[in-house]
């Protein structure tokens, strides 16, 4: 079955003390508030049931006997403790969301924050799916459990402990009946909520496959229709589709059978108390009065019974929450700086690899680079050739200290560059990728990315500089005009020249070129190919190209193969050669003027 | 259709895919709309509402029987009616009451969930048989919004609104019909402060909807922004713009904190205000009421009772208005839905055989024209003949309509002037079925499933395919070998959750998936652009050997792709400029001879520059 989802959701049975400890102290900073809106609470719930003992007065000592000066009485308290009930509610449910608003945001910003310091390894292994889901809906369930979830909690057991106090006070004989159903109520009430909450697991796992295979539906829909999979496809939904609508319908059914079941209970209660009215009122223990209170403090006992199975759930998948957000929190990133690390004044291009060894972590651990030793001296352009998976891009990306070396030593201007810190490097390495990646935003706020107190005189000069000047004021709103999310509004060539510009205008003292141009057209890649060969001159640079044009231009040329430089030289000398290079060099040619000249005469 | 009974849910039985089909066209009310969806669940559902009447009635009897029991056996003394009975007969109506409410609720969810099956199974189906002019103006996203979340609101629009209005309507009027009968003063006193509390909570609610919809897209903003953060750490790395990052994302988060706490302002104001109206209205009428009592009009039960059904007057009024707002969103939702059920289908049985043995003789084109919006001509009366089992190359710029030609042999578009044939039966009378059986397409950017490279291969056969076909297929498109050095080699996952393949790696499965097929047409649109030259030789080779009687249509931009093609069309602008083979295309003065000069120009430039070099 065609079906793309990530499946993150790990469900917990039991309840991990320690997690739950750490949750908590996220409310540490609120803690003042959070027995503030407790209190509030507590006296919410003294006032509710007390309003159903002075109405049991009421009708005791004022209805019955029939005063009505009295029940005017008594009505005036009840609105007094109306209007005393509906400030605490605004206290309570205003103090609550406004703590679980605050402490999401804390949570967002956390794990922000973090992610930035992680290294690229991290992001290679993780999806960003999952890491999107932790910072946007696991914040929000932990910080729902610390304010809403205390709140129903709270609430629902102020509620029975202070409605049993009543009715202690009323009748402590009937009280202690009710106080006998009320564990049979909660365990009944949990029976059900497991199984609601098994259902629903069910129903949101398949959601998501659902979801999957509708996506892949629409968007391979040519693919389903040339192939004729109509009717195919339509049982294999059928059993996604099948399944979930069962477990939904089940959990249901579950909901539906859980209040008549808890409601039944109440009313054995209520029939208890009828059964033994007869003696209580007639020898004078229970008026009608009392009656009527116990009979409303018992059928309002169902709801904090719900509330607190239903929290119970909750808690449950806010620690698998916690879990998950630790998991990200705790990761410490592989890259680090040196608790000495410091910025050197004075920085220059000479890089040398001394028998650098490394592998990827994610993979099979096979080395990429094998004893890889190269001297690159300041200002010298290097050209990177090889097939995929040679390791061309390793090498930029050690160059870059995206990672680090497993032995060996990379050196920038005669010292090992651990002992600066990565924000000197990163800030004097100038970056273009083949994919390149721009920010939503406008056009001028994306090159200013690579300086941020660049002028704007300064930003349209290095847009000059890179040939993207000319497409960028055919745009109705030029410099301002959108580039859609992930730059999506441009085509790959235009987001390749501004991110070229974004690099330029960042100065870099280290040029780094991984296809920089590969989808610019010809004509344009002359263009700025002067501006771009003054830009580099004094400048050390690492060129990852396939057209030929760049590459003869390098001072030097590194064939690389399985991590290992194959052939090095200038291209004259390695044509001379007649090795791998010259291979390479001679297929490329036909297949490049091939191409430019069907791009230019059809 | 399978009919269950009421009360007898077979629901672990399989159900059939379809069990009533949704796409009709042609415009309805929404309420018909509504109803023909509840096809099959009409009387269940009115069920589930009689069945709520019915518990709301039990309800409302248990306080009534209160009443009596006060006044008669309390008040009055009046044992002739034994004790245990009123005992059990609070349990009974508990049981009805229980019994009914189970009824209600889960007949209800019963019709929505199987509502909502129906919906998905239909739309799931309708995507598929859409036509290709529908999805080429449609907006995926949004697509997929009315298939997942329209047709959730839709399934709570039976299982929570429609009941729930429901429950709090009968509440209403059960309860107030039982105070009426007590004492109509009293319940006139209920519908002063009543109806002023539903206007104001239809009022609030559809103020918060809006509140709460810029909280949602500050979410949506706020969430895009970390992705994007994600997606280019890369960039954020190579700048060390992590700060600022930092300081772009708090902005958004404190906005959304903002967005928030006033969210929670209003919601906080209006929940303690209502209920200090309803409280008002409580304290009128238990003064009333007390009065009454007093003045002897109503008995010290029936004041009892009264006092207990005003709680089920005034509360649920509130959500009332809750529930009316949100089901008048879930009405747009449906509305979504069925905009899609009525699109029409592309029909795929339609029409007449195809001559067997399939495609013997040739494909000819007659002046055929086309235009995908009825103005621009993409094609402009093009004519050639392809004999069966010949290779037909198309040689063009972009947009020189090479793709659309192609997209007419298996009807995927309907071409509006001239004639094509096939074995002299004209195009657009045999069955759409019949012919895409029979041909094999394969892209530029092929679309393969997040499933393992077996799956993906085996994809549209539909017998069972054993291994080794999957890995003849494979060979044959030269990517076996790529497939095996992967660890779990055919049984690797493709896409999100698994590996990412190159475009070179994505087209050659793909042809691999077309190979197996065993088409009688295969068409290539450039279908080897990112397989390096060697490897399309190889392919080459094999699909020669494979696809001798199999006419095959070829976009390629290098003349080596295609010089061996038995027919070549260079086309410009929807024409046919020239014709013809290799060997005398050359010698025609003509764009392809001015293509094959420039190739041979270059070999000489090479050859120069070696011996340059020395």
């Amino acid at each position: 079955m065609p079906v793309n989802s990530f499946e993150d959701e790990v469900f917990l049975t039991g309840i991990d003390s320690n997690v739950l400890k750490r949750i908590f102290s996220f409310a540490r900073p609120h803690r003042k508030w959070i027995f503030f809106f407790l209190l509030i609470i507590l006296v919410t719930t003294v006032t509710d049931a007390a309003m159903v003992y002075i109405n049991k007065i009421m009708i005791d000592q004022a209805v019955i006997p029939g005063d009505l000066r009295k029940v005017i009485g008594f009505l005036e308290l009840y609105g007094v403790m109306i209007v005393f009930q509906a400030f605490s509610v605004f206290g309570f449910i205003y103090l609550a969301g406004l703590i679980s608003e605050k402490i999401s945001f804390d949570l967002r910003q956390k794990m922000f924050d973090h992610l930035q310091t992680l290294s690229l390894s991290y992001y290679t292994v993780t999806p960003v799916g999952w890491i999107m889901s932790r910072v946007n809906s696991d914040s929000v369930r932990i910080s729902d459990l610390i304010s809403w979830g205390l709140i129903d909690s709270a609430f629902s057991t102020f509620n029975i402990l202070i409605a049993t106090v009543f009715m202690m006070i009323i009748n402590w004989k009937l009280a202690l009946v009710v106080v006998f159903f009320f564990p049979i109520m909660v365990y009944i009430g949990w029976q059900f909520r497991k199984r609601i909450l098994k259902e629903y697991r069910e129903v949101r796992r398949l959601n998501s496959k659902v979801t999957g295979a509708f996506i892949e539906n629409i968007s391979g829909v040519k693919v389903v229709k040339s192939f004729q999979r109509e009717e195919r496809n339509l049982k294999e939904f059928n059993q996604l589709s099948q399944p979930m609508f069962r477990s939904a319908y089940r959990a249901a059914r579950w909901n539906a059978l859980f209040l008549p079941s808890i409601q039944l209970i109440s009313s054995i209660i209520l029939a208890i108390i009828i059964w033994s009215s007869d003696w209580q009122v007639s020898g004078g223990l229970m008026t009608i009065g009392g009656i009527q209170a116990f009979v409303n403090y018992t059928l309002s006992m169902m709801w904090p019974v719900q509330d607190l199975a239903r929290v119970y759930g909750e808690l449950q998948q806010s620690i698998a929450s916690g879990e998950r957000i630790f998991s990200l929190l705790d990761t410490t990133p592989s890259i680090q700086d040196r608790d000495d690390a410091y910025e050197p004044e004075h920085f220059c291009g000479e890089i040398e690899f001394d028998h650098v060894n490394f592998f990827y972590d994610d993979g099979d651990r096979r080395n990429v680079l094998t004893d890889f030793s190269l001297k690159v001296n300041h200002g010298e352009m290097i050209a990177l050739v090889g097939s995929t998976g040679g390791g061309k891009s390793t090498i930029v990306n050690l160059t870059a200290r995206f990672y680090e070396p497993k032995s060996g030593e990379i050196r920038i201007c005669g010292r090992d560059y651990r002992e600066y810190t990565m924000e000197s490097i990163q800030s004097r390495i100038g970056m273009v990728l083949q994919t390149p990646y721009l920010f939503s935003g406008t056009i001028r706020e994306n090159l200013r990315y690579g300086r941020l107190d660049a002028t704007n005189k300064e930003i349209e000069q290095a847009a000059v500089k890179v040939g993207a000047d000319d497409f960028i004021r055919k745009f109705p709103n030029q410099y301002e005009e959108q580039v859609g999310e992930g730059g999506s509004l441009l085509s790959v060539g235009q987001k390749q020249l501004i991110s070229l510009g974004r690099a330029v205008l960042a100065d870099p003292e280290i040029f780094i070129m991984d296809e920089a141009t590969s989808s610019v057209d010809t004509l344009t890649e002359h263009l700025i190919q002067v501006g771009m060969e003054r830009m580099l001159e004094g400048r050390t640079s690492f060129v990852i190209a396939h057209r030929l044009s760049t590459i003869r231009r390098a001072d030097r040329i590194l064939l690389i193969e399985d991590g290992k430089i194959a052939e090095e030289g200038s291209h004259k000398e390695l044509l001379r050669l007649r090795g791998k290079y010259y291979h390479l060099y001679t297929s490329q040619f036909r297949e490049e003027k091939e191409q430019e000249s069907s791009g230019t005469i059809i | 259709m399978v009919k269950n009974s009421l009360f007898n849910l077979k629901i672990e039985e399989e159900l059939p895919v379809l069990d009533y089909r949704l796409n009709r066209s042609g415009k309805r009310s929404r309420l018909s709309g509504i109803l023909n969806t509840m096809t099959g669940f009409r009387l269940r559902f009115l069920f589930a509402v009689c069945m709520q009447v019915a518990a709301t009635l039990c309800k409302t009897s248990v306080y009534l029987l209160l009443a009596w029991f006060i006044d008669t056996w309390l008040v009055g003394g009046d044992h002739s009616v034994p004790l245990f009975l009123v005992g059990f007969a609070f349990i009974g109506l508990s049981l009805v009451e229980g019994f009914s409410s189970f009824q209600a609720n889960h007949q209800a969810n019963y019709t929505a969930e199987r509502v909502a099956l129906r919906l998905r199974n239909n739309l799931y189906d309708q995507i598929q048989r859409l036509s290709f002019s529908y999805h080429d103006k449609v907006d995926t996203g949004d697509l997929i919004q009315r298939v997942t979340s329209d047709v959730d609101a839709v399934r709570r629009f039976f299982s929570e609104q429609a009941i729930g209005i429901g429950r709090i309507f009968f509440l209403y009027i059960i309860n107030w019909v039982a105070i009426a009968r007590i004492d109509l003063q009293l319940a006139l006193t209920t519908m002063v402060i009543v109806p002023l509390i539903f206007v104001m909570a239809l009022f609030f609610f559809s103020k918060i909807s809006k509140s709460y919809e810029a909280y949602q897209v500050q979410d949506a903003q706020l969430s895009s922004l970390l992705q994007e953060n994600l997606t280019g750490v890369r960039v954020v790395k190579a700048f060390a713009r992590q700060d600022y990052e930092i300081e772009k994302y708090r902005k958004e988060n404190e906005k959304k904190y903002k967005l928030g706490s006033k969210l929670i302002l209003i919601e906080s104001l209006f929940w303690p205000s209502t209920d200090m109206l309803c409280g008002m209205q409580i304290v009128i009428s238990f003064y009333l009421g007390a009065s009454s009592a007093i003045a002897g009009r109503i008995t010290l039960g029936e004041f009892i009772a009264f006092q207990a059904l005003l709680n089920w007057v005034i509360w649920p009024i509130r959500n009332m208005g809750r529930l009316i707002v949100q089901m008048s969103r879930s009405l747009v939702s449906f509305e979504r839905v069925n905009t899609v059920l009525a699109e029409q289908q592309e029909e795929l049985r339609q029409g007449e055989k195809a001559p067997e043995p399939f495609l013997s003789k040739q494909i000819t084109f007659d002046n055929v024209s086309f235009s995908y919006d009825g103005k621009n001509k993409v094609l402009d009366e093009v004519s050639f003949t392809a004999e069966a089992g010949h290779t037909i190359a198309l040689l063009g710029s972009t947009g020189s309509g090479k793709s659309s030609l192609l997209a007419l042999i298996p009807r995927f578009y309907e071409y509006q002037s001239g004639s094509i044939q096939l074995d002299g039966m004209e195009l657009n009378q045999i069955r759409k079925e019949d012919l895409r059986r029979n041909i094999g397409i394969v892209e530029q950017e092929p679309f393969l499933f997040s499933c393992t490279i077996a799956e993906n291969i085996a994809y549209g056969v539909e017998r069972d395919v054993n291994r080794e076909e999957i890995m003849q297929a494979a060979k044959d498109a030269a990517i076996h070998e790529s497939i095996m050095a992967f660890e779990k080699g055919y049984d690797t996952l493709v896409g999100e959750r698994g590996v990412t393949l190159s475009g070179g790696q994505k087209q050659r499965v793909a042809l691999a998936r077309a190979l197996l097929k065993n088409p009688r047409v295969l068409i290539l649109d450039d279908a080897t652009s990112s397989v390096d030259t060697d490897t399309e030789v190889e392919i080459r080779t094999a699909l020669s050997r494979l696809m001798k009687h199999c006419t095959t249509f070829i976009i390629a931009h290098r003349i080596q792709s295609i010089m061996h093609a038995d027919l070549i069309l260079v086309m410009d602008k929807g024409k046919v400029i020239q014709s013809g083979t290799h060997d005398t295309l050359i010698r025609e003065t003509g764009m392809y001879q001015r293509i094959f000069d420039i190739q041979t120009r270059i070999e000489a430039n090479l050859e120069k520059e070696i011996s340059d070099a020395g």
